[in-house]
């Protein structure tokens, strides 16, 4: 498992595209030291690897698929409505850079 | 040091699926931008997947064209990653059990065959469409959520033109199936490129470069040529490839850098909760491949073995599907199906490409194409007259024997008795030109032929003449 | 008049025999929603209410939820309302679309009065950490208390008499917890047997939709109205449903049932151990066969980090969408990456950021297979052992909590046998997805506490059907709280 600390904890948040504060990651620190000890504990425990990985709570495979039938769409109204970034019916952004 | 380039390819498909894949949203074309969406497509929360029947039909059809092992049962999983282009934060997609896996298919080079592996074929969705400007973008989600099938290739393309036939091969069969549109231009195939190259016979891989936003097929041959050659200079001056992405420039005909492959992004894979496993009945494949439409390879198989025509005729017909199925539709009509190749290959190919349009607008039926071939078949007109007929019918928007009749054209004299008996009476007109005939003056033969022509008014058919004259002349 | 008290029988009877019309119950819930000091609300839905409540017509005599008020736990999408789920991040966000169960109680004609507060994007357990801050315990006059979390705003305004039923939601424990504290029954049916979509996700492998109300037949009734396939919904089920209110008086003695002894054990209260004690020797001379059975403190020690991780995990996924992009307020950058991450910044508290830090870590390539996916290998484990005690009995029976509400400013030892066990064991029926209901059995200092009970996996009727039972032994039905009445 990787080596955790502050900066990999920032650099692991900055990924997920925000920031805390100091504090805030110090009280994440110990969180996450509690949670890879008890993890550390169940990892102990012999006969884990027995258990396939749960997905779902029970078996529940289903034949179901949609059929290819396309619905009302949303006016563009609609859509665009909630976004703080709407400009003449598109959604605007600075400059994406590929 | 000779060096061996190593090629693979990840070709993303857009299915022309009606709704998206996990959302009934429409899939359309050219409609304003943000009037094709629904909550789903717009990661709106609380929204939910649901799997798309036609799009795993279409996916099951490419893999058996690929002779893939198809999973009877779809599991889908999460690629995590943040983009300006992608709404849910994350991307449905098949990581561990993609619905194809183990298959290859079959190119040419210098008439040899080679097989190339293909390791996995998946299901997953595209992303929405950005316009980018000057200084911002614009976001348009009507592309967001379209069903695609990407396939991965296994790394055994050794040059741009295996790579090309490939992909070509590839388009063929999307196409074909009637799955994609499978237009590069229009992104409808979108073909990213690994290219690394190695010491020949060396088993360890180079440092891979990829290069994106190939937009044509025949730009794919260009810049692996181009970046093959590159990377094989950098190493013979003692240099290092870096890893990086590149892109072709087609103005310039070579790659640039896009950007520096500094750490390979984590996208934290992992089951996707919302869709539960779906099982795909042995019925459900049999029947997603049986209706799938006769592919490329098996029309030039069959053109051949069945209808006679050459390997030259059959592969154009087959470069194209709806050429193909518009002489597939003419063969309803005429028995005459290497005459009707050539008249498909020349005469209505030569039309399309002088008007500018394609077949679906081509403006004479199948059946009257068919009837047009038939007369030409049974020496009712000469290819001369046909090619006038031809014409008319398109202008008159007539079939062949009304066109014929507008144009006055009267049908040829193929009774052998009938032609004999003029025949004989040139001949005993003119002693002399038998005489030269013999002598071996050419010109004794066409004058003979002309007389005949003279006293039909020319109604004659001139092959049929031809030989008689011939089997005539042998006698005296 | 005052309706607060009654049950949706009651009210029922009214509405039939048009003593009371729907109007009359929306436009009091909606005033004694505004009167509320508890802070269970994001928005009333006055306008919308009232006019609902006006249009309805003749009273359906067949229908119990004709012109019955309720509440919306505000991670459940409703059209042309807004819906924050509790966060800043989705501030002015106004759905186009209703969720399922929304949808099917206005086809109910039931009518919607509110959306109410809850920790943020229901990750919590305290209902304190959503963006209006604490919400309070009703039974509490001192707002010394919390309510519990995640539903919190439902579980107040539900106990407060505000209206008879509420939807919440259930991750862990998130109706479940709140209504043990709120001397309420909060009910997390099977698994897929109630449609999601509308609600925000936080772990789908453990969401449900949760139901409140004040007594067991009126948590039927409301299960009868949401239960069913969706096809919007692709894992909700196709099993057929049942009518859950239907004979749910009729006994059935030959129910077996199962406490496990460890995790009573693990509840130092003696007020709540005695009471629940007592409920399991009524239970028996009423006729139930009732067992102490045993799963070991190793494995039950490993539920709180088990759920943690996968739910973390999950959330951390299922919130990527909220990059003020599509939605949410307006913010600034240069780039695209910073309008995003100033959104993000801005718009998530720091509990769950700390939550999505952990679950993004816990999926990352090189630990995956030592965090996310070992947990769900334990999940399997203690699936696997719950299911082997419900082979043999239909219920599992434990107190709910350790106690009653706690006050806010008590820090419980989250490395306690106590937190780990009594405090977190309700996550049992989330793993496995099995119904699981949790009802009044005692008080304490004039707080109410509950108790569970849970059932195999779409014996959702069963489950209501003991409960009504245990609810015939302890009388405790219908209860509202006094502590906040003015």
């Amino acid at each position: 498992m990787k080596t955790y600390n502050i900066d990999v904890l920032k650099d692991a948040a900055n990924r997920l595209l925000f920031d805390m504060s100091e504090a805030e990651y110090k009280t994440l620190l110990n969180e996450f030291d509690i949670v890879v000890k008890q993890m550390k504990l169940i990892g102990d425990n012999k006969g884990l690897d027995a258990y396939e990985p749960m997905v779902f709570p029970f078996e529940c495979t289903t034949d179901y698929l949609r059929e290819d039938e396309p619905g009302e769409p949303l006016s563009r109204e609609e859509a665009l409505r909630n976004s703080p970034r709407k400009a003449g019916g598109q959604i605007k952004l600075p400059r994406v850079v590929q | 040091m000779i060096f061996e380039p190593v090629i693979g390819l990840e070709i993303h498909v857009e299915l022309k699926t009606k709704s998206k894949m996990f959302s009934n949203g429409p899939v359309t074309y050219g409609k304003d931008a943000n009037t094709q969406t629904v909550p789903l497509d717009l990661a709106f929360p609380g929204t939910l997947p649901t799997v798309n029947k036609q799009g795993v039909v279409y996916a099951i059809r490419v893999c058996h064209a690929l002779h893939m092992k198809i999973d009877n049962e779809l599991h889908f999983d999460r690629k995590n990653y943040f983009y300006s282009d992608l709404p849910k934060g994350y991307q449905i997609t098949q990581d561990k059990r993609p619905i194809g896996s183990d298959g290859y298919l079959t190119i040419e080079i210098n008439g040899k065959e080679k097989k190339i592996g293909i390791e996995r074929l998946h299901i997953e969705e595209d992303t929405c469409k950005q316009l980018h400007f000057k200084d911002f973008t614009l976001l348009n989600y009507n592309r967001a959520g379209t069903p695609l099938i990407e396939i991965v290739s296994r790394p055994e393309l050794r040059s741009g033109e295996e790579a090309m036939k490939y992909v070509e091969k590839i388009r063929s069969i999307v196409v074909f199936s009637n799955v994609s549109d499978g237009k590069m231009e229009e992104g409808s195939l979108r073909c990213d490129v690994n290219v690394s190259i190695r010491e020949k016979g060396s088993e360890k891989f180079g440092t891979k470069v990829e290069i994106k936003n190939i937009n044509s097929i025949s730009y794919i041959q260009k810049a692996i040529d181009f970046e093959v050659e590159r990377q094989s200079k950098i190493i013979e001056n003692g240099g290092e490839v870096l890893q990086e992405t590149r892109r072709y420039d087609d103005a310039k005909k070579e790659t640039l850098p896009m950007r520096l492959k500094t750490d390979s992004v984590d996208y934290k894979y992992y089951p996707e909760a919302n869709i539960t496993p779906i099982k795909l009945s042995d019925e459900f494949i049999k029947n997603a491949i049986e209706s799938c439409p006769e592919l490329a390879e098996s029309k030039l198989k069959r053109y051949m073995s069945e209808y006679g025509l050459n390997d030259y005729d059959a592969s154009l017909l087959v470069s194209d599907k709806e050429i193909s199925e518009y002489y597939d539709a003419c063969t309803k009509f005429t028995n005459a199906y290497k005459l009707l190749a050539n008249w498909v290959n020349v005469d209505v190919l030569g039309y399309l490409n002088k008007n500018n349009i394609v077949i679906s607008n081509f403006p004479m039926s199948p059946e009257h194409l068919g009837g047009l071939v038939n007369l030409v078949a049974k020496n009712d007109v000469s290819s001369n007259q046909a090619r006038e007929i031809f014409t008319k019918m398109i202008e008159e928007n007539v079939d062949a024997l009304k066109a014929k009749q507008i144009l006055g054209i009267s049908s040829q004299i193929s009774d052998e008795s009938m032609i004999l008996n003029v025949i004989n009476e040139v001949l005993k007109e003119n002693p002399q030109s038998i005489i030269d005939y013999k002598e071996g003056k050419g010109r004794a033969l066409g004058f003979m032929i002309g007389q005949v022509m003279k006293k039909t008014q020319g109604k004659v058919n001139p092959k049929l003449t031809n030989d008689l004259l011939l089997e005539e002349l042998k006698r005296r | 008049m005052n309706y607060r008290e009654l049950s949706i029988d009651e009210l029922h009877e009214l509405l039939v025999s048009k003593k009371v019309t729907p109007l009359d119950l929306a436009k009091e819930a909606i005033a004694l929603a505004k009167a509320d000091t508890n802070n269970a609300f994001e928005y009333i839905m006055e306008k919308e209410a009232l006019e609902a409540a006006e249009a309805l017509g003749e009273p359906e005599a067949n229908n119990p939820l004709w012109g019955i008020p309720f509440v919306i736990k505000d991670n459940f999408s409703t059209k042309g309302v807004p819906t924050t789920g509790s966060s800043n991040i989705l501030k002015g966000y106004v759905p186009v679309f209703d969720a399922t169960v929304v949808e099917k109680l206005k086809a109910a004609k039931a009518i919607a009065i509110g959306k109410t507060t809850l920790d943020e994007l229901a990750m919590g357990g305290s209902g304190i950490t959503g963006h209006l801050g604490r919400t309070y315990n009703p039974w509490d006059r001192s707002h010394s208390r919390i309510v519990g979390g995640s539903s919190c705003g439902s579980a107040a305004a539900t106990s407060d008499g505000f209206v008879p039923f509420a939807l919440g939601s259930d991750t862990g424990d998130s109706t479940r917890k709140p209504a043990s504290h709120a001397g309420l029954i909060g009910f997390k049916p099977t698994w897929s047997r109630i449609s999601r979509f509308g609600l925000f996700p936080f772990a789908p492998s453990l969401d449900t939709v949760g139901i409140f109300s004040r007594n067991v037949k009126d948590c039927a009734y409301v299960l009868n109205a949401l239960a069913g396939r969706d096809e919007k919904d692709s894992t909700s089920s196709t099993k057929p449903v049942e009518d859950y209110a239907k004979d749910i008086e009729k006994e059935n003695k030959n129910y077996k049932i199962a406490v496990i002894k460890e995790i009573e054990d693990s509840i130092s209260n003696n007020v709540v151990k005695d009471a629940f004690k007592k409920s399991v020797e009524d239970l028996k001379k009423a006729g139930y066969q009732v067992d102490y059975v045993h799963v070991s403190n190793e494995l039950l020690l490993t539920l709180f980090p088990t759920y943690f991780v996968i739910s973390c995990a999950e959330a951390t996924s299922n919130n990527a969408n909220m990059d003020g992009i599509k939605f949410g307020p307006l913010s600034e950058g240069k780039t695209f990456e910073e309008v995003m991450l100033n959104a993000r910044t801005k718009g998530f508290g720091e509990l769950i950021k700390r939550r999505f830090v952990i679950g993004s870590f816990a999926l990352m390539k090189e630990n995956q297979n030592e965090l996310f996916v070992r947990a769900q290998k334990n999940r399997r484990r203690i699936v696997d052992a719950i299911n082997d005690i419900l082979r043999e009995y239909n219920f599992i029976y434990l107190p709910a909590a350790p106690g009653i509400a706690p006050k806010f400013d008590d820090a419980s030892d989250k490395l306690s046998d106590e937190y780990l066990i009594a405090d977190n064991h309700l996550c049992i029926a989330n793993f496995a997805g099995l119904p699981s209901l949790t009802l009044p059995i005692g008080f304490e200092d004039g707080m109410p506490f509950g108790a569970n009970i849970t059932g195999r996996a779409f014996e959702d009727k069963d489950v209501l059907k003991i409960s009504y039972e245990i609810e015939k032994l302890t009388g405790l039905k219908n209860l509202v709280a006094k502590g906040g009445q003015k």
